[in-house]
């Protein structure tokens, strides 16, 4: 067990190292903006990972959290003229306060209860940022966010920008791995293993699970931050249901309560509409039967290959042992 | 009270489900250093009962007290919280987990680092991780089951499964340990380990209060016995008391112990 887990942090490594290098080679500013967001990407994703992951809840208002991440730190930064840095803690208090209001009142119901709330606050997020056209600009977004400076580097360009983000990932990325391991991380599990049980061990399963979602909306609030700082501009229209769904089809793809799997599941996601652009207007049925048969086939997510490869390849190697 | 302490007492239980009366007017006491066990057939109300006592099952009238006061507000939790220890009939454990890890969360409600502790000073949550280990692996060793703390509990046996459940409750402190059918599901060598360990979990001051169906377990471990039947309380007393109540005899005990008598009463009843 603790090899594999050991091999996986290796690997994973490796990703982020690999993840690096790509600006080296690759000038094009399109292909630059798509590897941001996908750092973005999975900094939510390891946050959802802990909801729906880990302790088994349905979120489906990842958009929400993630517009109001970004409406926050955007406004604040833009109007008033607060330092992006600060907005940016602000945007995951913000996040905190999702977690803990909209938490409480969903997480005490069982079943799918938390769902529909979580994808009706989403819709009433985009609703409102859509109607309340003098603070949100409406259709027509926020424009001209400002970018920020890490001490004396100015984050101005795509590339540098890139950097920042997925230095931020990274360090997530092992708090995420910390938080898994920690008595937290077990109750989480335990929560998706048996309802029934924890309660019978004096734990309160509602503040589980709130932890779990405030966790979740914090770091998706910090990825909308990070997303409006990048694109300078956001929008209502970016906040559809369809964005909390493909959030949860990166956590699904990738593995789900796996954090390498997270890790694949952003990168697969975000990259497959440009891989599958040749197909043009079949595109979205072909991403749509994808994305079943791996729903299908592998649902514990991709990461699970690696153990039904070794498996395969260890039945193999038993049999010739035997012969 | 003296030496007649009680632990548990419960009066005046009212449990319906939608006009079916799953347990009525039952009242009992659980005395501090006895084993009590409830007994009676499929359907008595027994399960409901635990349920009620744990809190899963809110009852619709009565009133529970443990250690002299009422817990009928409390929720699950904080019942648990109180020493209230409980195993389920059909295993309740955190099945894609290890022996040791579903062992540690079974103390996890007495932890009190904060989580910021975990992520800011490592030497503090480390120790705190050390010390749940370390009970968990002292209470393995107690119910026999160390050699397979690093199993992930599905692959176990159904026995041990059951043993892993018992020490995760062991796990919490229990003051009380209420224990749903702990024989079922046991072959006859398995069945005695298990008396064994509870009688050495009673001997730690930990009292017990069981469900059972077995009257081999239930002869060698109550001191006190409830008989329900149908929702009531149809006897109460010692096992050489309960043994020869006609009215048990009629109800339950008949199975086991008289079947002629059972098959003569039935043919009367048709």
């Amino acid at each position: 067990m603790k090899k594999i887990k050991s091999k996986q942090y290796i690997v994973m490594a490796a990703t982020f190292v690999i993840l690096a290098l790509v600006p080296i080679f690759i000038n094009n500013n399109y292909y630059i903006t798509i590897l941001n967001q996908m750092v973005i990407n999975m900094l939510v994703v390891f946050g959802l990972n802990f909801i729906t992951g880990l302790t088994g809840q349905m979120n489906l208002g990842t958009a929400g959290i993630y517009a109001l991440g970004a409406y926050t730190s955007a406004l604040l930064s833009r109007n008033f003229g607060i330092s992006p840095w600060l907005t940016m803690i602000a945007a995951v208090f913000v996040g905190f306060l999702i977690g803990r209001g909209l938490g409480y009142p969903s997480l005490k119901m069982r079943g799918v209860y938390l769902s529909l709330t979580t994808l009706a606050f989403s819709e009433i997020v985009r609703i409102f940022a859509t109607n309340l056209v003098s603070i949100t600009g409406g259709t027509q977004g926020v424009k001209n966010i400002p970018r920020f400076a890490v001490g004396f580097i100015q984050l101005d360009s795509n590339v540098k920008y890139f950097y920042f983000v997925l230095i931020v990932t990274i360090v997530l990325c092992l708090l995420s791995i910390k938080i898994t391991h920690s008595k937290w991380g077990r109750e989480f599990r335990a929560v998706k293993d048996n309802v029934d049980a924890i309660e019978s061990l004096g734990l309160d399963i509602k503040k589980i699970k709130i932890r779990a979602f405030t966790i979740a909306a914090m770091y998706g609030a910090l990825g909308g931050a990070l997303y409006a700082h990048f694109n300078q501009f956001i929008t209502s229209t970016s906040f559809t249901t369809d964005l909390s769904i493909s959030y949860v089809i990166m956590l699904m793809i990738g593995g789900i309560g796996n954090i390498f799997g997270n890790i694949i599941g952003a990168i697969v996601i975000t990259l497959l509409p440009e891989l599958l652009r040749f197909l043009g207007d079949y595109y979205q049925i072909t991403y749509c039967i994808l994305v079943l048969l791996c729903a299908v086939f592998l649902p514990n997510g991709l990461i699970s290959l690696y153990g039904k490869a070794r498996h395969l390849y260890e039945k193999k190697s038993a049999v010739k042992g035997g012969e | 009270m003296g030496n007649e302490e009680i632990v548990l007492e419960v009066k005046n239980l009212i449990k319906k489900f939608d006009g079916l009366v799953a347990v009525n007017d039952l009242s009992f006491k659980v005395k501090k250093g006895r084993i009590h066990a409830l007994i009676g057939p499929n359907g008595a109300g027994k399960t409901t009962t635990v349920n009620m006592i744990t809190g899963t099952d809110p009852q619709n009238e009565g009133d529970i007290l443990f250690c002299g006061k009422s817990i009928l507000k409390l929720p699950v939790y904080s019942r648990a919280k109180l020493g209230i220890g409980r195993t389920f009939q059909n295993i309740k454990l955190f099945s894609s987990m290890t022996v040791l890890e579903n062992l540690m969360i079974g103390a996890q409600c007495n932890t009190n680092q904060h989580i910021l502790t975990y992520l800011v000073n490592l030497k503090k949550a480390k120790a705190e991780e050390e010390l749940l280990k370390e009970k968990a692996e002292v209470i393995l060793d107690f119910i026999g089951m160390y050699r397979y703390k690093d199993e992930i509990v599905s692959n176990l046996a159904y026995g041990r499964q059951k043993m892993t459940e018992l020490g995760r409750t062991l796990m919490m402190d229990p003051k009380l340990i209420l224990l749903d059918e702990p024989a079922a599901g046991l072959n006859p060598s398995e069945r005695k380990t298990f008396i064994d360990i509870i009688w050495k979990v009673f001997e730690q001051d930990i009292d017990i209060f069981l469900i059972e169906h077995n009257m081999d377990v239930v002869m060698n471990l109550s001191h006190d016995i409830t008989v329900l039947n149908f929702g009531c309380k149809i006897a109460e007393g010692g096992s050489k008391e309960i043994q020869n109540n006609e009215e048990v005899i009629t109800a339950y005990l008949g199975e086991g112990y008289r079947k002629k008598m059972m098959e003569k009463e039935a043919g009367a009843n048709a």
